[in-house]
Parts: structure tokens; C-alpha cells; sequence
């Protein structure tokens, strides 16, 4: 019989036992039902009403966003403007700084301040308008296409709604769509660091379940331990992402659905990297959960010998905490390649900080060659703990052992 | 064949197999006996791959014991082992499945054993709700269900009722005479020399007696019963080549060496008194397994 069917024989037995559980399937059941109520609700109160005042789709003219600028600007450069991101209103300034100075107050203005001979954009407001963001970038290529086509400014808008424009990717100028992002970065920071803690505790319990009941001893008679704990790991690995995915899958479905149209764009991809993330997360703290497990026998020793994976778990969730505040800082994307952090913060990047796929990709395989590096180590620990009854095995011991 | 070959393991100062040497060949059923902490499990586990020897070799059929071999081994830890919360028949399929047979094979074999252990009845309930013997049972049927060459048990009739010994006994015996090499180990000497066919000894590692129970018997020093109604002073002539080993109830037993003359020994006897009874006998098993660990063992 090869490693593979013996494996997913234990995987699948893993899987069976879990899902027998009728408190562990209710309890799920439950809580995604929670979520997808929760989900449900701001529709349902009206927050993300397409048919609210936005930055680009204003409303009444006290609301229009003002545009700073120096010196004239021509009919044909306005209605570029006007024509790419909705009516706008002028105010002249005599610089850039007193453009920066006058326009900030307001949320909605756009500090473009366009002198004679050069064309700059300044964003004090931050949020609304910065370089990069899709006002500016619009704003900015707006009067870029002015040029272009002075006699027929109508063209600009045209060509600025297509959607293969690089505008469409820059990112959060929609403040639903930042909100949205911002409530998905911290529910996903605390999704990551509860399932983690919650299938490192449920790996080591049934570690011990196994040491403890000496069933394990039967096993090792015909399974090699490696193969036993990678089984061990798959099946409860599965377990989780179905689990992940009962519990996800019914509220993005509410949030995406074509009622929910007004919900931003991209929202929705972030529920694939949460996926993603617990993925390599498990991958990553189940190998060290499953190895520490080895060195106990019973259960209240559980959490005592879990500590340092706890530890580490925790470090993960306050660095995600602290990268949502800051998410392009140099703190957030170191913080996203260091493979214990990079579950957290490199979610909270792409919730907030639209990092490039290469940058994810590589912090994806930072995280899964380091369990996979730990997967090792762990596997010894396994070997040598796993057999020894009693007394908690000393690391250094099961190491020698195994 | 069984070959355990020079078998050393140490744990950290205690030297648990010392060049333990042991064969086994197929359709022999082995008692294998030894105080507490001889080496019995040890090397139960270096023969079943759970634990590796520090030196020597484990062989059966001449080939080195991998997981191919490991696969055909029943094998029954001193600590019993099951899925506390995992059905019966579940369970033993899934531990059947593990040593290779396929799912329908499988399914066969549990439906045998559940059968022939008295345990049908209750194939569909979780192994912590039975009884301990019932669960015993069960530990016994994990060992047989995937057809092994050969059976490793240690103590699998300890805590055992009388009636489980004679299923558990019966099972064994229908084992190996159906071709399996089986081992046991056993604290009950009187059970495995009814039981077994041969018998080792072991002691601080190593085996210290090893063959035929029935030769064994008869190679050993013969047991002289004798109970008199008078002075048990009488003991004190004995001549060279007896020995007492046992006084219960004024009943005296005296081994006899391979030259000592019964007659001579019952003349001494009588000196003391009329005689009661007399019984001239092979040494029991437990007789032999003393006298093999006489300089090691309380008087």
C-alpha cells in the first residue's frame, strides 16, 4: 500500500470523526448562519446604497468635490475633468501650498492643483484623494486626454470607463469600498488567529487523544509515524477549510449578490485570500502544534506545552493589528514576509494596501517552505514523543529519540 | 520464521535487551515469560518495528522486518490501545484497511471476528461504551483482522475472566494451528505451560531458557512432594544434589538433582515421622522459571 492511500486512509478517518461531531457541526452551522445575518444587515439598513452621494457621483452642488487651481484652466480641461470623475467645483489658488491650505477641510475635496506649464497633484486629505488613488490618477489623466481631445471632451469619460484602464486597480477612493475593506482586514485578522488557535488546540487534543488512549502503539506497528502525522494534519487541515468555508462562503454569497451590486469590487477576493491564508497558516502552526503534542499524555497539559505555538500565534494576530493602521509601512510589509506574521499581515496588505501578486506569491512560499522546513523538525519530535507515556517528554529528549 | 538476533536497546542507563537472542518458527505457539522489567516488551516492540534495537536484526522468512512484513504482523500492546469514541466495526475496518486489505476484504474480516468474539451485537457502538472484557475482545480482533503470519501479544490474557481466557486461549490455539508464528508474553506461567508448545525465559535482556515445554519438563529437576506426620527436621540430612524449594502446609518439596535417588530422600523422610503422602513430579513451569532465575529471585 502506498504512503498516499495510507495517508489519506487516516486523513479520511480524521475527516469522519470530526464531522460526526454533532456539537462541532451545529456549532458551525450556527455561527455561519451569525455571519451571514451580520452580512445581510448593511444592506438590508441602506449602507451601501448605490444610489448614495459618492466622491464621483455627487448629488447636490454643496456637495460637489472643488479643485484647486492655479492660474486658468481651460473650458476643454474642466470638462475632461468633469467628464472623468462627475462635476467638479473650480477654486482658484495662488499656489500649491495655499491650495493644499484651502482645500482640506472637506472630505470630498480634490486638491488638484493645476498651475501654468506643469500639472501637480497634491493630497494632504489623505484619504480621499493621495497620489495614486483613483480620483488623482483620474484627475490626472484626465487632463492628460484634455489634450488629446479639446474638441471632444465627452471622449475623455468614454475612454476613462474602460475597464482596462490601470485606474481600475489602484484602488480605495470608494469610501464604501474602504470601509468594506478596512471591516474585512479586522474580521480576517481575527478569523486567521481564532481558527489557527482553535485547530492547534483540536491537533494537539487529538495527538493525545491517540498517545493517551495507547491506541498510537498499534499504529506505529504498521504505519510509519511521519506518515501518521502528515495524515493527522491533512485530515484536520481539510476539516478546517471546509469549515472555513461553511462559515464564509454563505456571507460573501449575501454580499455578492446582484442585489448587492453596490458592494465594492474586490471584497469579494479577499474571502479566496482568507482561504488562502488559513491555509498556509495551518500549515505552518499545525506542524509545531502536532510535534509539541507528542510530549504530553494527558489532556490538561494540552495548553501548558501549546505555549510557544500560542505565543507565536498571538505575535501573528497583534502584528496584523498593527499593520491594519499602517498597512503600506515598512512594519506591515516586512512584517508580511516573515512567515509567522505573513498569514496576518499580508492579508491586512491586500485588504487595505493592494500589494503586488508577486509580493503575495512570495510570502505564500516563505510561509508554506517554512513548514514545510518545520514539518521536519516537528516530524522527529513526533517520532521521538509520541511513544513515551507518563511524564511530559523534555524537547530535547523526544529530539535525541527520534 | 521469527529470528529476534542479538537484540540490544538501552534506555539511557538501563540496558533494557542484552544480545537477546530468540526464534520462532511458524504454527509455534511461545510463551515468553520473565519478571518485570526483563525485556519482554522491548523486545516485543523491536519485533514489531515499534521500537528500533541499538544492534541486532529482526527477521522473518529471512527477510529484515519492514513495512511489508510489518503489514502481516497481529500485534497487541502491554497498554491496550482503540479509539476510545470509534465504533467497533468502524474501527477494525479501518485498522484492517491500514495493514492493506481492501475495503470489501476488509469489511469480511470484521464481520468474521465480530462473529467468532461474540461481539456482532455490538459492532455499531463506540469502543469506551463496552465492557472492559468486551473491549479486550476487540483488541484481539484488531490483531487478527487483516489474516497476520504471525501474532505478537503482549499479556493479552491479563485482566482477562475466566471464560475470555478460554475464547482468548482457543483463538490462539486455532491460530497456530492454522500456520501463525505466535508470541505471548504472560505473568500466568501455569496458563502458558498448558497453553504453548515452547516457552523462553527471559531475564535482564537476554533469554535465559529457551525450547520445549514438555522437554523442558523432563530435563528439569524432578519435584519429590513429601508430607509427614512428625518432626520436619528430617530436611536437614538432605544429601547433595536436593534441595528444598518449597514448604506449604507442612508439605515439603525437594528438587532433585539429576544423580539424587527419591528413595534415599523418602527413607529421610520417614525418619521424621510417618509419611502422609508422597508425589514424585516434573517440575511446573513455574518451577523451571524460578530455578532459571534462581540467582536473581527471592527464596
Amino acid at each position: 500500500m502506498s504512503p498516499g492511500t495510507t495517508v489519506r486512509l487516516i486523513a479520511a478517518r480524521e475527516v469522519r470523526q470530526r464531522l460526526r461531531s454533532k456539537l462541532f457541526v451545529g456549532t458551525t452551522l450556527v455561527i455561519s448562519a451569525l455571519l451571514t445575518v451580520l452580512a445581510a444587515l448593511p444592506a438590508l439598513l441602506g449602507v451601501f446604497d448605490p444610489d448614495e452621494p459618492a466622491v464621483d457621483q455627487p448629488a447636490e452642488e454643496a456637495d460637489l468635490p472643488r479643485l484647486g487651481v492655479v492660474g486658468a484652466m481651460s473650458v476643454a480641461e474642466r470638462s475632461a475633468i468633469e467628464a472623468a470623475i462627475g462635476p467638479i467645483e473650480v477654486v482658484e489658488v495662488a499656489d500649491v501650498d495655499a491650495g493644499a491650505a484651502a482645500l482640506t477641510s472637506a472630505t470630498n475635496d480634490l486638491v488638484a492643483v493645476v498651475g501654468p506649464g506643469e500639472r501637480v497633484l497634491v493630497a494632504p486629505s489623505g484619504q480621499l484623494l493621495r497620489p495614486g488613488s483613483v480620483a488623482a490618477t483620474r484627475v490626472a489623466e484626465a487632463l492628460a486626454l484634455g489634450e488629446l481631445f479639446s474638441e471632444e471632451p465627452d471622449r475623455v469619460g468614454e475612454v476613462l470607463a474602460r475597464p482596462s484602464l490601470p485606474v481600475e486597480e489602484v484602488g480605495d477612493v470608494d469610501p464604501a469600498e474602504a470601509t468594506a475593506r478596512l471591516v474585512v482586514a479586522n474580521l480576517g485578522v481575527v478569523f486567521l488567529f481564532a481558527v489557527l488557535i482553535m485547530y492547534a488546540s483540536m491537533i494537539i487534543n487529538g495527538v493525545i487523544e491517540e498517545k493517551g488512549s495507547r491506541v498510537v502503539e498499534l499504529l506505529v506497528a504498521t504505519v510509519p509515524v511521519r506518515w501518521l502525522m502528515t495524515g493527522k494534519l491533512l485530515g484536520l487541515g481539510i476539516v478546517g477549510l471546509l469549515q472555513t468555508l461553511t462559515l464564509f462562503a454563505p456571507p460573501l454569497a449575501v454580499l455578492l449578490l446582484p442585489a448587492g451590486e453596490a458592494i465594492p469590487r474586490g471584497v469579494g477576493g479577499l474571502g479566496v485570500a482568507i482561504a488562502g491564508w488559513f491555509v498556509a497558516g495551518y500549515a505552518l502552526y499545525a506542524v509545531i502544534a502536532a510535534g509539541l503534542g507528542s510530549l504530553v499524555s494527558r489532556p490538561e497539559e494540552a495548553q501548558a506545552v501549546l505555549t510557544p505555538a500560542n505565543v507565536l500565534m498571538i505575535g501573528g494576530y497583534l502584528v496584523g493589528f498593527l499593520a491594519i493602521n499602517a498597512p503600506s509601512s515598512t512594519f506591515a510589509v516586512v512584517a508580511s514576509f516573515v512567515p509567522f506574521s505573513a498569514p496576518y499581515a499580508m492579508l491586512v496588505r491586500q485588504a487595505l494596501a493592494a500589494p503586488a501578486w508577486w509580493e503575495v506569491a512570495a510570502a505564500a512560499a516563505l510561509t508554506l517552505s517554512s513548514a514545510a522546513a518545520l514539518t521536519v523538525g516537528a516530524a522527529r519530535i513526533y517520532e521521538g514523543g509520541i511513544l513515551r507515556t507518563g511524564a511530559r517528554v523534555r524537547l530535547r529528549e523526544a529530539w535525541r529519540a527520534g | 520464521m521469527l529470528v529476534l538476533e542479538q537484540l540490544q536497546r538501552r534506555f539511557g542507563d538501563v540496558i533494557a535487551l542484552d544480545r537477546l537472542d530468540l526464534e520462532v518458527v511458524a504454527g509455534e505457539l511461545c510463551g515468553f515469560v520473565g519478571p518485570n522489567g526483563a525485556g519482554k516488551t522491548t523486545a516485543m516492540r523491536c519485533a514489531v518495528g515499534v521500537t528500533t534495537p541499538d544492534a541486532g536484526t529482526v527477521a522473518w522468512e529471512g527477510r529484515a522486518v519492514d513495512l511489508e512484513v510489518r503489514r502481516r504482523i497481529g500485534y497487541m500492546p502491554e497498554e491496550r490501545g482503540l479509539y476510545p469514541r470509534m465504533r467497533v466495526a468502524e474501527q477494525l475496518v479501518y485498522l484492517a484497511r491500514l495493514h492493506g486489505l481492501r475495503s470489501a476484504e476488509a469489511a469480511a474480516n470484521v464481520e468474521f471476528w465480530l462473529d467468532r468474539l461474540g461481539l456482532t451485537a455490538r459492532r455499531d457502538s463506540p469502543v469506551e461504551e463496552l465492557s472492559l472484557g468486551n473491549q479486550q475482545r476487540v483488541q484481539l480482533a484488531a490483531a487478527l483482522v487483516h489474516d497476520p503470519v504471525l501474532l505478537i501479544l503482549d499479556e493479552p490474557f491479563s485482566g482477562l475472566d475466566p471464560i475470555a481466557v478460554d475464547v482468548m486461549s482457543e483463538v490462539l490455539l486455532e491460530r497456530a494451528a492454522a500456520g501463525v508464528a505466535v508470541v505471548f508474553s504472560s505473568h500466568q506461567l501455569d496458563l502458558v505451560e498448558d497453553l504453548c508448545r515452547s516457552v523462553a525465559v527471559v531475564d535482564a535482556g537476554r533469554v535465559v531458557l529457551r525450547g520445549d515445554v514438555r522437554e523442558l519438563k523432563r530435563a528439569g529437576d524432578r519435584r519429590l512432594r513429601v508430607a509427614v506426620d512428625g518432626d520436619p527436621g528430617w530436611v536437614a540430612a538432605l544429601p547433595v544434589d536436593t534441595e528444598v524449594v518449597a514448604r506449604v502446609n507442612g508439605e515439603v518439596t525437594v528438587a532433585l538433582g539429576a544423580e539424587a535417588d527419591p528413595g534415599e530422600v523418602i527413607e529421610l523422610a520417614r525418619a521424621g515421622g510417618p509419611l502422609l503422602h508422597v508425589r514424585l513430579e516434573e517440575p511446573r513451569l513455574s518451577e523451571l522459571f524460578r530455578d532459571a532465575l534462581q540467582d536473581r529471585l527471592p527464596r
